[in-house]
């Protein structure tokens, strides 16, 4: 169970990654299917708060306690408070960026795009970096 | 007419995170309050600030600015400066 919830976490977490790379790559060239691709890169910044939910919730504790009774219990008190908090304004961005290529502003959703791809690396790292503080 | 401001809905997000997260973490009868209410204190914190930018997008949807201040830009400043809110409040938290 935790194992899928997990697979599930990072592979939504690199189609925010790789999807608004693609969409800001054809952004001028007006194709067609930039907005059902800008729909499903919305939509799955709010499916990702499931599994990221369920490992928080269920999981995160156990490994919370032994961060904070380990070396670096700034991984917790710092690092995985600011992801938990900051993964809640994700879908928050890539909606507005879906919702620019939605009403014709297309140009103006480039760098909400791109706060997308850099939020979702640097919570990914961060997630590292929780797990390696766990090991401490 | 637009129907829906996504950039206000965004910034009073933005800015609706920060705060609850600044005021859990500081009072706890109301992290408490949000637990009690959303069975933990981060569907609580996730579920009002999905409110704030529904009913924030929607009522607002024909401004284009607040005061002087164009909507597009408040969004940005308001989202950029909500995470930098965040993390800096958590570091000083922890260093203090």
């Amino acid at each position: 169970m935790r194992d899928f919830v997990l697979f599930a976490h990072i592979i939504l977490g690199l189609a925010l990654i790789a999807f608004p790379i693609v969409i800001i790559l054809y952004l001028k060239k007006q194709t067609n299917w930039i907005k059902p691709l800008s729909f499903a890169t919305a939509a799955i910044s709010w499916i990702l708060l499931l599994p990221a939910g369920k490992l928080y919730i269920t999981f995160y504790p156990a490994t919370k306690t032994l961060i904070k009774a380990g070396a670096w219990p700034w991984a917790h008190s710092i690092i995985m408070e600011t992801k938990e908090h900051w993964g809640l304004l994700l879908p928050i961005i890539a909606t507005l960026a879906t919702g620019l290529v939605f009403t014709g502003k297309a140009k103006e959703s480039k760098k909400w795009w791109i706060l997308t791809i850099v939020l979702s690396i640097l919570l990914g790292v961060m997630g590292r970096i929780v797990k390696v503080g766990a090991l401490q | 007419m637009t129907k829906f401001n996504f950039y206000l809905g965004a910034a009073a997000s933005a800015w609706l995170l920060a705060i609850l997260v600044i005021i859990a973490e500081l009072v706890e009868p109301f992290k408490t309050l949000l637990k009690d209410i959303f069975m933990h204190h981060w569907i609580g914190k996730g579920v009002l600030i999905t409110l704030a930018f529904l009913a924030v997008g929607f009522l607002l949807k024909n401004k284009t600015s607040l005061g002087k201040i164009p909507d597009d830009k408040l969004a940005w400043y308001s989202v950029l400066g909500s995470l930098i809110v965040i993390f800096l409040f958590f570091a000083v938290e922890f260093l203090k």
